[in-house]
């Protein structure tokens, strides 16, 4: 990363006479201009007029935040959350449970929103060529161009989006295509699967397709990733936790992939294949299942994985389900369904949305723009210069078009090849709908006025088809009016902002007609690496690089933060004597990617694999030059996997992104750290030592005790936690030479243990913070008394205390009390950028610790505070449910419970009696508050080995 | 001499005399005054602007310390603890051998010990003062050092009283106080005689410091009673303070820390590492100033038997550690231990044990001892081997423990190696100006000695 520049400071010493009077007649002339009335005429006026706090709002009280529900963007659809706000400022977000794509829980990037709001570097003005300009000569320009293309009905006019699932936003651009009908819309989404077409050749129409992984029994997922980052993963990974949860002897997933992926660490037997080898997997299951092709070799360990699987399958077919995915073959993916159909699983269909106009494809917008046939491109939210596929060669091909217009919340690569750039509004600023994968739409509605100037998609669309300029808000209203009619429009128009999910829009699932089995052939193996390619779980496609808190939130396994690798497995580097960090050099056609090898456990040999979102040039401050940028190894062909890479070693080293840990092999004894139970079984009871130092008994009398129970069984390694808990607590990054020198800030961090053997990993997640033991080691060794215990079962820090001894640390056994070794949280660059716009990010109702001061996880007392202050005012008890804590709010599948041991019915104190239920370093005798349910591999008759 | 002194000589063999003759009272007096009269010569000087070059970086150090936090050292996440809290046991080890020698080696009645004492216990006195410093540098939040003492704080709050680094802070502050008195106890007399032969404004000087002796009978008897009775109170400080600096680790959860072997071992480490010192600063002080016969062979061959019998209990103590480890059964002990011979910091332990218990084994041999260069060799080795143990029981411990997640390995800074070497240019300047201001041979108990020696 280039170093972060602060702004200029003036010196003293360096400033004139002339130039210090200068300064103060700007200043003068500034001050006269600067005090009028909010420009009323602006599009993005997204709200009505602003004005002090002469009279206090109603229903606004400092210090006690406020809730709004809204929606949140990924890829295009929304996920329904509620956002904390103090006084005005966004400062949390927590998932909404009446949003079936969130329900309550959040993924990881929806926790980092809040600081690519006050992201400093994001885009803050109008540019032409890249000089700052404003709206009125961007809106004459575009105007003038307009009125061009009026006359020849959009002819060379073209408009490239992302995914776009907003109604609104919809409706628009059918109104935008009836208008001026030869205009083109194209989609490019970057980590859009390849869904339809598969669809179309079994069933003959296009559907989509959408499993009930929750009714499931037996799930087979073929290089298919449905827990992995994405708009689904909280829903999914809820469906399958519950699914788990309700009988887990009957709940068996199967994984066969070629990179070790978050659903094939949850799955209970795993296979490393080669793409080639699943895809003969998924023919051999065909034909199995009484599809007429040739069965294919099978490696013997493909074939026992392959019969265990269609034993279970066959068992009840009506309850399994076979995941294809978009790295496969179309035949392969077209095969699964058709192995869906055959089973009647659990799968519904809906028929695709035809209120839209049809969009095509980025590769045909790369053809119209090297055929000269685009004199305008319009850009709206996406960045196909840096993530569109290396084949198109886009980023060049742009310049064919004389007049290119980019709208995004940064000025990025797309940006920077464009001759307008126009700011969009941070989704927290928004007005807007938007609906999630599963159709269930939301209203999005701003937490806080748009913070700098800026433009909509919705502002940018509307002049282009001459609709009336209005603002957002009223856009928004005007078209939901136009839906559901004015009679009591008000009424739901409320309701559906309260409940953050419109009621009714969800849509039905229609029967699908008899699928047809696709034609297959065995696929010609194709000489070199295969190298496939994967959404980030930080970054995700690159829109998140800013992001400090994603870029330093670990990778699930390799636990590396702060960039990618090209990731290898330890047998193709030993053959061609390459070690990690080594510089190498993918070549694949005409397409060529350097940059450093990281060795990964579960990869298949011959299978080079790299995540998308890195190798940003203009992403900001903080994600400049990291990584490298995938997606030039991508064909627009087939995205997800490039065939018939060659690979040498060059020059250069030492990019290799740091890592603050890694996956752990557990050798004999170690392996209680984690245990794994096969379903049904129990952990022994702890044995009782002989000790003269007679364990004294938890003081009866106080009405609560505080403890966590973490099910490894349910976690699915997606870090929501991690960075719910960075968010809450106001925990600052530290940037990559931080990390280096070893030194992390996260209270919550994942360890991974591998069960397995390197070539063939088990990996259990185990999400740790502090233990808040009863005799906690930290305590006695604090010189201060900065590390107490209270009344409640509290392992608290006292940072006001703190002289930072660092002994507590040194003394704890498990390692999870954070340093502040500079002043993180202040005053340096990765934690605010230098600007003091990125504090607003932070919680009020936690110290933002100082340099020299220990701290860690608190249990988010803040949040017992709160809940307590409210049980006290009503004259009650905390109730169970009532305090949750920033890493149990957010996980998707319910891993994480908080509550009151001192009450027996509550979950913690039944979870403590699970046959499951283990301690951490039991043996320690400090007997944690935080303890953990064992992680239960149902591998099957045969399948322990695997 | 009294069978006593066969503890030190440790044979029937005709010893070499303590001091070499021909030696009369005048003869000591002039020896020892001498340098304090003359002007210093060039060597001094330069010995002296090199210590001062050093003496403003350890200060600009510590400047850059505090203003931009303890962060521009090498310590993690999970090595908290790094080169301040070795050196602060280094020094303090070092901190042991004066106080040592003038009160085990006086209540044991060892004679010879006569001519080393007095800049024993300077090395003492300076290097306590600077290991005092290191706790409070270490701190995440120097300017707090003294929430560690109960003061009557408007909180009411008090130091927590079950952490060794409480402990730690009543042991250094007791034992850095204690051994200013015992050395400006010793040091009394001499300064009266250094007062009688100086002039000018030198001799105000030395007669404030002589607090008005005058060496009548009574004085002597006072002052004899007084010393030895201070010297029966200084033992159980000596051993005390590094028993307690073991605490620091031994009152703790961790492998390798968690062992009831560390206060006496710790003990003896520091004696080890302190007559090393010793052995080094005898040879430059009898040649520098022209001592050679009040230093005598006699003097480093008593050293270099210490130095030998402290190798062997070592190596004791590091033999019990690893039995204790295995013998234990516990696995996090056991793992450690291979860790120690394997792990990142293997090389380093090796040379530790290289320096700490193979190469003091030369000290058998006579000749070996009474060869000054291996003297100096050995010294040396023994010196970086006790640093090494040092920062090895905290690298090894903190860098592999309980999780694997939070393995860690410490790699030094610029200011690490800083802080490592500036205060031993410190200590070296402070000793070259105490040898312009003090007497560095207690003359009384030398020419006592002389007279015993001359008598018998």
């Amino acid at each position: 990363m280039p170093p972060v520049i602060r702004p200029p400071s003036i010196r003293a010493d360096q400033l004139s006479r002339r130039h210090a009077l200068q300064l103060l007649a700007g200043g003068a002339a500034s001050l006269a201009t600067g005090c009028s009335e909010p420009d009323k005429n602006s599009v993005a006026q997204g709200d009505r007029t602003e004005l002090p706090y002469v009279h206090m709002p109603e229903g606004l009280l400092p210090g006690v935040p406020q809730h709004y529900a809204t929606a949140l963007p990924l890829a295009g659809y929304g996920r329904g959350v509620i956002v904390t706000a103090f006084e005005g400022r966004p400062t949390k977000v927590e998932g909404n449970p009446r949003h079936p794509a969130s329900l309550g829980a959040t993924d990881v990037f929806a926790q980092a929103e809040v600081l690519s709001l006050y992201d400093p570097d994001r885009s803050q003005a109008i540019r032409a060529a890249g000089e700052i300009s404003d709206w009125p000569a961007f809106a004459s320009a575009f105007r003038a161009r307009l009125q061009e293309h009026g006359v020849d009905k959009g002819g060379g006019l073209r408009v490239l989006t992302g995914r776009i699932a907003s109604p609104t936003l919809l409706e628009q651009m059918a109104k935008l295509q009836k208008a001026l009908p030869d205009l083109r819309w194209h989609v490019y989404e970057p980590t859009q699967g390849a869904e339809g077409e598969a669809a179309r050749a079994v069933y003959g129409v296009a559907l989509r397709l959408r499993p009930r992984l929750s009714d499931a029994d037996t799930l087979i997922v073929f290089d298919a990733d449905p827990l992995g980052p994405g708009p689904d993963q909280v829903a999914n990974g809820r469906a399958l936790a519950d699914r788990r949860r309700r009988d887990r002897a009957s709940a068996r997933l199967y994984a066969a992939e070629s990179a070790l992926t978050l659903t094939g660490a949850f799955a209970d037997r795993r296979i490393t294949a080669h793409p080639d080898a699943i895809e003969a997997m998924i023919a051999a299951l065909a034909a199995e299942l009484g599809a007429s092709i040739a069965r294919p070799q099978l490696s013997s360990g493909a074939g026992e994985f392959l019969a265990a699987a269609a034993r279970d399958l066959k068992a009840r077919p009506d309850r399994a389900l076979v995941l294809v995915g978009p790295s496969l073959s179309p035949t392969s993916r077209a095969l699964g369904l058709w192995i869906n159909d055959r089973l009647d699983g659990p799968v519904d269909a809906f028929a695709p949305d035809d209120r839209a106009p049809q969009a095509g494809t980025i590769a045909a917008l790369a053809d119209a723009l090297r055929g000269g046939d685009v004199r305008t491109l319009v850009v709206l939210d996406s960045n196909p210069a840096a993530t569109a596929p290396g084949d198109l060669g886009f980023a060049d091909l742009m310049a064919r078009a004389s007049f290119r217009v980019h709208a995004g919340l940064y000025f990025d690569e797309t940006a920077a090849a464009s001759t307008w750039h126009a700011p969009t509004p941070h989704p927290l600023e928004s007005w807007s709908d938007i609906a999630s994968p599963d159709g269930a739409v939301s209203l999005v509605q701003p937490l806080i006025r748009p913070l700098w100037p800026s433009w909509s998609a919705h502002a940018i669309l509307a002049p282009m088809a001459g609709e009336p300029d209005q603002s957002d808000y009223e856009r928004l209203r005007a078209a939901w009016r136009g839906r559901w009619g004015t009679d009591g429009f008000e009424a739901r128009w409320r309701k559906a902002l309260v409940d953050g999910v419109v009621e009714d829009r969800a849509p039905e699932p229609v029967s699908r007609p008899r699928a047809t089995l696709p034609n297959w052939t065995v696929p010609a193996p194709a000489p070199g690496f295969a190298v496939v390619f994967a959404p980030d779980p930080s970054v995700f496609d690159g829109r998140f690089a800013n992001n400090a808190w994603l870029q330093e939130c670990p990778q699930p396994f390799s636990k590396a933060v702060w960039g990618n690798a090209i990731e290898m497995a330890a047998s193709d580097a030993g053959r061609l004597d390459i070690r990690e960090g080594d510089e190498v050099e993918i070549v694949a056609e005409e397409r060529r990617l350097s940059g450093p090898v990281r060795l990964a456990n579960g990869l298949a040999p011959g299978v080079l694999r790299i995540t998308l979102g890195y190798g940003r040039t203009r992403a900001g401050r903080i994600g400049n030059g990291l990584g490298i940028n995938a997606a030039i190894l991508r064909a627009s062909a087939s995205p997800w996997i490039t065939r018939g890479a060659a690979l040498r070693r060059v020059s250069g080293d030492g990019r290799l992104s740091p890592a603050v840990a890694g996956l752990y092999a557990l050798p004999g004894e170690a392996r209680k750290l984690a245990p794994e139970l096969a379903p049904g079984a129990a952990l022994p009871p702890p044995a009782p030592k002989p000790s003269f130092n007679t364990p004294t008994p938890t003081p009866p009398g106080d009405p609560y005790a505080w403890a966590m129970s973490i099910d490894t069984d349910a976690c699915i390694g997606c870090n929501a936690c991690v960075v719910a808990c960075q968010s809450e607590n106001n925990v600052p990054s530290v940037g990559p030479d931080q990390i280096r020198m070893g030194r992390d800030m996260h209270w919550l961090r994942i360890d991974v243990y591998d069960h397995g053997d390197g070539q063939a990993p088990r990996p259990v997640f185990q999400p740790v913070p502090c233990m808040h033991c009863e005799t906690a080691p930290c305590e006695p060794v604090c010189p201060v008394e900065a590390s107490v215990h209270d009344h409640e079962g509290l392992n608290v820090q006292v940072y006001n205390r703190c002289v930072g001894t660092r002994f507590c640390e040194s003394n704890c056994p498990y390692k999870v009390r954070r340093f502040n070794f500079f002043g993180y949280a202040d005053g340096q660059e990765y934690g605010d950028l230098g600007d003091p716009l990125v504090k607003a990010v932070n919680n009020p109702n936690v110290s933002v610790r100082a340099r020299g001061v220990m701290e860690k996880c608190t249990y988010c007392v803040q949040r017992i505070s709160a809940a307590r202050r409210l049980a006290e005012r009503e004259t009650r008890l905390i109730a169970e449910g009532e305090v949750v804590t920033a890493c149990q709010g957010a996980c998707p599948t319910q891993a994480i419970r908080f509550g009151n041991l001192a009450d027996p019915k509550s979950t913690v104190s039944v979870l403590r009696h699970d046959p499951r239920h283990y301690t951490l370093l039991e043996e320690l005798h400090t007997r944690p508050r935080t303890t953990y349910l064992a992680r239960v591999r149902n591998a099957g008759p045969g399948g322990s080995k695997a | 001499m009294s069978s006593a002194s066969a503890f030190a000589s440790g044979s029937a063999r005709a010893k070499a005399p303590t001091l070499l003759g021909p030696l009369d009272d005048r003869a000591v007096t002039d020896l020892v005054c001498a340098p304090l009269l003359r002007p210093a010569g060039l060597r001094w000087w330069v010995a002296f602007l090199v210590c001062t070059v050093g003496l403003i970086a350890t200060l600009a150090g510590i400047y850059k310390l505090f203003s931009a936090g303890v962060g521009i050292w090498g310590i993690n996440t999970s090595v908290v603890w790094g080169y301040a809290i070795a050196n602060y046991v280094w020094w303090i080890g070092i901190g042991n051998a004066g106080t040592l020698i003038s009160s085990l080696l006086v209540l044991t009645r060892q004679d010879w010990r006569a001519s080393i004492s007095r800049f024993a216990e300077a090395m003492t006195l300076f290097a306590v003062s600077i290991a005092g410093l290191f706790p409070i540098l270490h701190l995440g939040r120097p300017l707090y050092f003294y929430w560690l003492a109960p003061y009557p704080a408007s909180m009411q709050v008090w130091p927590q009283w079950r952490s060794a680094l409480v402990w730690d802070f009543w042991a250094i502050t007791s034992y850095l106080i204690f051994s200013i008195i015992f050395w400006y106890v010793g040091v009394l007399p001499d300064f009266a005689t250094v007062r009688d032969r100086s002039s000018g404004a030198w001799r105000k000087v030395y007669g404030l410091l002589a607090l008005g002796w005058r060496g009548s009978a009574r004085h002597w008897r006072h002052y004899r009673r007084l010393q030895i009775t201070l010297a029966a109170l200084a033992t159980p400080l000596v051993c005390s303070v590094h028993s307690i600096v073991g605490l620091d680790f031994a009152a703790s959860l961790m492998p390798g820390w968690r062992e009831p072997i560390f206060p006496p071992y710790f003990v003896v480490g520091a004696m080890y590492s302190g007559f090393a010192v010793v052995v080094m600063l005898s040879i430059v002080i009898s040649r520098g100033l022209g001592l050679q016969q009040l230093i005598t062979a006699r003097h480093f061959e008593a050293m270099a038997k210490v130095m030998l019998m402290s190798s062997v209990v070592m190596g004791l103590s590091y033999a019990s550690e690893w039995f204790a480890a295995w013998y234990g059964g516990n696995r996090a002990d056991r793992a450690l231990l291979v860790y120690e011979f394997t792990g990142a910091y293997w090389k380093l332990y090796i040379a530790m044990l290289t320096c700490n218990i193979v190469a003091p084994q030369l000290l058998w041999f006579p000749v070996m001892r009474a060869s000054v260069p291996v003297l100096v060799g050995v010294s040396i080795g023994i010196l970086v081997g006790m640093w090494l143990e040092r920062i090895l029981i905290i690298w090894n411990t903190l860098s592999y423990s309980f999780l694997p997640s939070m393995d860690r390995i410490f790699f030094p800074t610029v200011w690490d190696w800083l802080f490592l070497f500036g205060p031993m240019f410190v200590f070296a300047w402070m000793f070259l100006l105490f040898c312009r201001v003090a007497p560095v041979v207690p003359m009384h108990d030398v020419r006592e000695l002389l007279h015993r020696e001359g008598a018998r």
